[in-house]
């Protein structure tokens, strides 16, 4: 704690005195890890002797590091011997150049942290995992004095607390404030009057049931989707542009749409991780199955000329990695990515381990943001055209293989040395090892001829890509690809013959360009945009070469395809040639099966080359020949790499069970198994944080070592366990019991002595009371004005927005306002700009989803206040809301009671209909005395005073919070 | 820090301060802001005394500032180091002559394939005023006062991309998600003026630059730190204007009834949170008149204009710079001009070195004269500390693109040698720290990384930049990057 400076000296000297009643465990008779001296190694140790650091070879972090002798030979901790330990015997040292920490690093430890450290070498130095990595247990039941209050298991808990801490629990809320909190807790939208209406008369016979139909109601309207997934979107950096200098829109929206649908559906929280995180790998994988891998192309995408795809790749790479340990197991993974983790027990080596599950995917940084996927609109038919694109993938990948094992097992491969070479630009040698090398300035489209004699009966040429360095740790280097390969017959005293070439055989399928082409009209085969190992191709010639004596054999290689943005030449720069005279391959490729195979295959792609849709990118595993290799980085630099690493998960935690090599759906599975000790808490604390404004660990995005402690550790098990087991990780069942509580049913009413003890309600003794989030702001004045569409799904959509707010570099993109409907539409189809965000949202503390955000901080600033009474889009609301008032009232006084109805339920109070009334009247004044101002508002003084009205109600306090 | 022990305490302290503002909120209500998560937000080490609940008020750096504002010029694309400033014969030599390997070696260019060819300094140069400083004849007007400015010709950076290296320049990573050096300076140093943004962005050039808003972003800092993009089109600050048929007047009513319900919620309810806003919408009323005014450049006398070159109304770099002023004198903590279209690769006429690059130096000559003129002959040169740069230098070769020789000249990105200007604030008048090789392609004598530049700029404002830190998952972050240590303050600057 900062400390010493006035305004918090006198501070904490009041507050020493009033915690005294708190539970501090001085008395307690043994000491606890996890409480008392991990805490401890944190604050004053772990700097210097900790995951980066470990001076002297004592690290804090590790216990085997700890109860070791260090680099002096001394043991820093001998269990059972306070006096024999290096560590206690440094910490209370007079000598400036023993104490630890060194006096330039930090204060002494003060008289009771040593005696608590020595206390607990005395007990012998137990050693426990921090609390978030070992799995929960279910606590007991806590014992009340008086249980009545309790309506359902988690009040006991958050009772027990207050039992002990001497504090009773608030009454319950109003009808109406317990309505308009779970309405627009459970739908991000305020209830209606007539809700409110039904609400009264059902809970007339059964109060109880009629909360519960209240709250079943909720969660199984449309717009329950709509809410939660906004919460989703955040954690998944969701976007409709890529991110980065031209941002570029991106259609990914029905992926979006997929997470609507899949909260409203109640997809259990296990499919829901298990298909974004590895769909693609499910068996006969699904539509909608694919569409949620989509979840991880959120990642940002660089476009700007020249950039490095293969460094923005690794970016994505790491991206997926820290976004699936904030998102699933609020853990700062991230920091392991330069070097062991400081303060958390995880080693360099483990980020690089989990990487690995991400290391393989086909997406590269590519400006089309390949792979991707076309998804039907009509959703009848996704799953059919699923289908076909899969059939397509096997079909192609069996083509190829069926003459690859041909080709494989030729054995008559004769080196082919080229007499004579020239490319376009730069140098082509051929060097004494018969490698075909150039160098110089080889521009992008730089086309090779190679001259040597012409063999009778060649059928099929040999092409062998290879890397320029021979250091395995140098991969990946520059890519290596050409563009079209043609032969032809040079005849003394003739023009060149060409020589008609059948089919190119690739080594294995990969990345953007499809080597069938290059043979004729122009494709791709090579390594690209990088080359991580040898390529191999084989060009197969339509039929055995019939050449005369004196011809000489011509093979054009064209190159044009550039990595970086299309400015890094991937020409070849290291290959080697070879032929064969077997006549097998040529048969096998003029066999008319073969032939019928390809027409099936172009048939297939026929089949849906008109369907209706979007082409979204989505995550596809690269097949097992073109499996890149996964090395540790040295400091995190990707440039310098270090040892080969395997797919796993941190040592820290039980790995899934399974003989093979781990792929991205075992870790998917792995996350949401039974033995997990992060997954359901983290997601148990996050759905309570959206109910009642803070988590029961306020550190949402952080449960390690640095983060918050649990507030209510047994309640935390006890959500995490039923969540998992008795509710089968069904989100809806969970937020059911949640908003059904007592504890959420309190009144939010501040009492002094609550405003004493625990302003920041962490004990929960009040209802919870928050700020709208940003995209209730503006759904819950739509709702009011009476212009929300509810149309759902879609393209997003452009509310109106101040001209010049969009103006991005080279990008042609234009904000046009939507007209109709799509202008109402609620806040999470408004279009998702990276570098140019939606201006209310982030008035409100969106985020910009560069990168997953685990929790917003609410802020209460003056741009908020001009935003809402200004923005044009708010007056619209205003003015829709005026003429709602206005059909409803024959009198200022009823119109404005109404609009108070809407807002509060309830009979609006006297005081504030009168201010609201005085304020109309003065307006009203105002506007007749000058009818041109009154003339820009609405068609009528009456009705513009009305505007001022409704502008006002958008900006109350109540209006503002839940 | 996080044992429920200090949690209860730290909200004990602000239950004391709520207590406080509770008590004077009548007189106090001004300038008050409540963070509902002041508990995590504000235990960050080393600034002294800043009040939670008011992160704006100005406080006292942690030792004397030499400057007490930025005014940051930041050219966007990044002009030609070797046509304006770093004057290199050696390379008018090479001029046409294939690039020596050793150059290349080891070297990743954005859009350079190849060999490529040498390009000597297009435009002459020659030394001015009395510390006779070299300045190519490109900027005649700011020749003139160059006996103001400290050159600082050996910057290099990491990323030889813009949208990277613009993040690095003003974050100091070069991926989004980091607090900008304003939302620091902020954060560190609160605002002078209550009634406008502490940390206020201008942009010229038609476009924003490249790196987006993240470059003047809060990122992990507090959202009320960011950067606010004032316009010259429209208003100045987003819905900083009633709509039309609401008078100022009639603004005021509704503030009244406004502050007259919210106040019953405050006493019915008790929440803090609502007092903060029935303040923030009394600032909010203020701001409209006040940065209104700032905003305001057709009050300048025509002497100003015709010193400035400016045309009110119109986007320009020019009309910026006089805004720049006019927000200095009022006490904004930190101005970021960005100025976009220097990126002279040469590949079409707008940003090639004989076209584009020349109606760029003739936009911006004039205005950072006045600029540099004005602020001395007000007195405010002295505590105001100018920077002008790009996020990376050009290459000594000529662009190639796509292995061709081009029909326009230009250059490549160059992250290895760049040169950043400063005027004012504390450092040397007429002076220049480090060198780059015979070709300025690499810095080679007193090197100066992001980093050291970034910990420079603290150090002006009076902060450590070791001791300037937030903490975010466990780390305590800063602007010179925990990540990269070893920074060091420019001292060779220092006046």
């Amino acid at each position: 704690m900062n400390s010493g400076v006035g305004f918090w000296t006198g501070v904490v000297a009041f507050a020493s005195l009033a915690v005294s009643h708190a539970a501090v465990p001085q008395a307690a008779p043994t000491t606890d890890f996890n409480r008392d001296i991990r805490p401890l190694f944190a604050k004053h140790c772990t700097a210097c002797h900790g995951g980066v650091k470990a001076a002297g070879k004592i690290s804090f972090v590790y216990r085997d590091m700890a109860l070791a002798a260090g680099k002096s030979g001394q043991r820093a901790i001998v269990p059972g011997q306070p006096d024999d330990s290096e560590l206690l015997r440094r910490v209370v040292s007079a000598d400036p150049n023993e104490r630890m920490p060194q006096p330039d690093h930090g204060p002494a430890l003060n008289e009771s942290e040593i005696e608590t450290l020595r206390r607990w070498i005395r007990e012998g130095a137990p050693w426990k995992e921090h609390w978030s990595f070992v799995p929960p247990q279910n606590p007991a039941e806590p014992t009340l004095k008086d249980a009545s209050w309790a309506a359902v298991p988690i009040d006991r808990f958050i009772l027990a607390r207050l039992e002990t801490e001497h504090l009773k629990p608030s009454p319950e809320a109003t009808a109406a404030e317990w309505l308009r909190r779970v309405t627009l807790d459970l739908t991000g939208l305020p209830p209606a009057p007539r809700d409110y209406e039904a609400f009264l008369e059902d809970r007339r016979d059964d109060p109880r049931r009629a909360k519960e139909r209240v709250v079943d109601r909720l969660l199984s309207s449309p717009r329950y989707g709509e809410r939660w997934a906004a919460m989703w979107l955040d954690l998944a950096r969701y976007s409709d542009t890529y991110g980065f200098e031209k941002d570029p829109h991106r259609d990914i929206w029905p992926w979006r749409d997929w997470v609507i649908r899949a909260f409203n559906a109640d997809l259990p929280f296990d499919e829901f991780t298990i298909r974004q995180l590895a769909g693609d790998l499910l068996e006969n994988p699904s539509a909608d199955d694919l569409l949620a891998t989509a979840f991880h192309r959120n990642t940002q995408n660089n476009t700007e000329g020249g950039t490095d795809d293969e460094e923005y790749r690794t970016v994505a790479v790491h991206d997926r990695v820290n976004t699936t340990w904030t998102a699933w197991q609020a853990t700062t993974f991230g920091c392991a990515q330069c070097h062991a983790h400081p303060y958390d027990p995880i080693p360099h080596r483990d980020y690089y381990r989990f990487s690995a599950f991400f290391n393989n995917t086909e997406d590269c940084d590519q400006n089309d943001d390949f792979p991707r996927f076309l998804i039907p609109r009509d959703l009848d038919q996704r799953d059919e055209v699923a289908r076909t694109q899969r059939e397509t993938q096997a079909l192609r990948k069996a083509i190829n293989d069926e003459a690859l094992q041909v080709a494989t097992s030729v054995s008559d491969w004769t080196p082919l040395v080229p007499a004579a070479v020239k490319s376009s630009g730069g140098t082509l040698t051929v060097t004494e090892e018969g490698r075909l090398r150039s160098s110089g300035t080889i521009p992008v489209k730089a086309v090779y001829t190679l001259t040597a004699p012409a063999l009778r009966g060649l059928t099929a040429l040999r092409l062998d890509l290879l890397p320029e360095s021979q250091d395995p740790k140098a991969a990946p280097e520059r890519g290596q690809a050409f563009s079209k390969i043609a032969l032809a017959l040079a005849v003394p005293g003739a023009s060149n013959q060409p020589v008609v070439l059948r089919e190119l055989i690739a080594d294995y399928l990969a990345g953007p360009h499809d080597p069938a082409r290059v043979i004729d009209s122009g494709g791709g085969f090579g390594s690209y945009p990088v080359m991580n190992a040898p390529r191999r191709a084989f060009v197969v010639l339509a039929q055995p070469l019939d050449a005369p004596a004196d011809a000489k054999l011509e093979i054009t290689l064209e190159h044009g395809i550039a990595a970086n943005s299309g400015v890094q030449g991937c020409v070849l720069r290291n290959f080697t040639l070879a032929t064969s005279t077997n006549a097998t391959l040529t048969t096998l490729v003029n066999t008319p099966e073969r032939k019928a195979r390809w027409d099936a295959l172009q048939a297939l792609k026929d089949k849906i080359k008109d369907v209706p849709g979007t082409r979204v990118p989505i995550l596809v595993e690269r097949d097992a020949p073109a499996l890149r290799e996964s090395r540790v980085f040295v400091r995190g630099n990707r440039l310098t790499r270090d040892e080969l690493v395997d797919p796993g998960v941190p040592e820290l935690l039980a790995p899934p069970k399974t003989d093979h090599r781990l792929t991205r759906l075992d870790m998917a599975r792995w996350l949401v198994g039974e033995t997990h000790p992060l997954t359901a808490r983290v997601i148990a604390n996050r759905l309570w944080a959206e109910m009642f404004g803070h988590g029961l660990v306020e550190t949402l995005e952080d449960f390690g070592t640095t983060g918050a402690r649990p507030t209510h550790p047994e309640l935390l098990d006890h959500l995490a366990l039923r969540l998992r087991g008795e509710w089968k990780w069904s989100i809806k069942r969970f937020l059911r019991e949640i908003a059904l509580s007592a504890t959420y049913a309190q009144s939010a009413r501040v009492t002094p002595i609550l405003a004493e003890v625990d302003p920041a309600n962490r004990l929960y003794a009040r209802g919870p009371r928050a700020r709208l989030t940003a995209e209730m702001v503006r759904d819950q004045a739509l709702a009011l004005s009476g212009t929300l569409s509810t149309k759902a799904f879609g393209p997003p959509v452009y509310p109106p927005q101040p001209d010049g707010v969009w103006s991005t570099v080279y990008s042609g993109d234009r904000w046009n306002t939507s007209q109709d409907a799509d202008r109402f539409r609620r806040a999470v189809y408004t279009y998702q700009k990276r570098t140019s965000g939606y201006p209310v949202f982030l008035t409100f503390d969106a985020p910009t989803r560069d990168a997953c955000t685990a929790r917003r901080l609410p802020s209460n600033t003056p741009l908020q206040a001009l935003t809402v009474l200004n923005d044009p889009a708010f007056l619209e609301m205003a003015q829709s809301f005026a003429n709602r008032m206005e059909v409803v009232g024959d009198t200022p006084a009823s119109q404005i009671a109404y609009a108070c109805r809407l807002l509060t339920l309830e009979p609006a109070p006297r005081s504030m209909v009168d201010t609201l009334l005085k304020l109309y009247r003065g307006a009203l004044d105002d506007f007749r005395t000058d009818p041109a101002a009154a003339d820009k508002l609405a068609p009528t003084p009456e009705r513009a005073a009305l505007v001022l009205v409704a502008n006002t109600l958008l900006n109350l306090d109540v209006a503002l919070t839940r | 820090m996080n044992t429920l022990d200090s949690l209860r305490r730290h909200e004990l302290l602000l239950a004391r301060t709520r207590r406080h503002f509770l008590r004077d909120c009548a007189s106090g209500l001004g300038a008050l802001w409540f963070a509902s998560t002041a508990g995590r937000a504000w235990g960050a080490p080393g600034i002294a005394a800043k009040d939670p609940t008011r992160p704006l008020h100005p406080v006292a750096p942690q030792f004397a500032a030499r400057a007490k504002r930025v005014i940051y010029l930041h050219m966007a694309g990044s002009p030609s180091q070797l046509e304006l400033f770093d004057y290199k014969p050696e390379l008018a030599r090479m001029d046409g002559k294939e690039c020596p390997s050793s150059l290349l070696a080891g070297k990743q260019f954005a859009f350079i394939q190849g060999v490529p060819k040498m390009l000597g300094p297009q435009f002459p140069f020659q030394q001015h005023g009395q510390s006779g400083q070299w300045v190519s004849d490109r900027l005649p007007l700011f020749a003139s006062v160059v006996d103001e400015v400290c050159f600082i010709k050996s910057m290099y950076t990491d990323q030889f991309n813009h949208g990277p290296a613009q993040l690095l320049m003003h974050t100091g990573t070069q991926n989004p998600g980091a607090a900008s050096a304003g939302a620091w300076a902020t954060y560190g140093l609160g605002s002078e003026n209550q009634n406008l943004p502490g940390f206020i962005v201008l942009t010229s050039g038609g476009k924003n630059p490249d790196a987006g808003k993240s470059i003047w972003g809060s990122g992990f800092l507090p959202s009320v730190f960011q950067g606010v993009q004032c316009r010259s089109q429209g208003d100045p600050v987003l819905f900083l204007s009633n709509p039309a048929g609401i008078t100022r007047g009639l603004r005021r009513r509704t503030l009244d009834a406004l502050a007259e319900i919210n106040e019953k919620t405050a006493r019915d309810v008790g929440d803090p949170e609502t007092l903060t806003r029935i303040a923030q919408y009394e600032l909010a009323f203020r701001m409209q008149v006040d940065a209104s005014d700032a905003f305001d450049i057709t009050r300048e006398p025509a002497g100003i204009h015709k010193l400035y070159g400016t045309e009110p109304g119109k986007e320009s770099f020019a009309n910026n710079c006089l805004l720049a002023r006019r927000l200095a004198e009022r006490g904004v903590r930190y101005i970021q001009l960005f100025d976009w279209g220097w990126d002279s690769h040469g590949a079409g006429e707008t940003e090639a070195l004989h076209h584009g690059f020349k109606t760029k130096c003739q936009s911006v000559d004039r205005p950072l004269m006045a600029l540099l003129t004005d602020l001395k002959q007000r007195g405010l040169l002295d505590d105001t500390l100018v920077v002008w740069g790009g996020e990376f230098g050009r290459t000594a070769m000529r662009e190639n693109r796509s292995g061709m020789e081009m029909e326009l000249v230009g250059r490549d990105h160059n992250p290895a040698a760049f040169t950043l200007w400063m005027a004012g604030g504390g450092v040397k008048r007429g002076h220049t720290h480090g060198e780059t090789d015979d070709f300025g392609y690499q810095s080679v004598i007193d090197r100066v990384s992001v980093h050291d530049f970034h910990a420079t700029l603290l150090a002006l404002l009076g902060f450590d930049h070791l001791r300037l830190t937030y903490p975010v998952s466990g780390v305590n972050m800063r602007l010179s990057n925990v990540t990269k240590p070893g920074s060091q303050i420019v001292k060779g600057i220092l006046a």
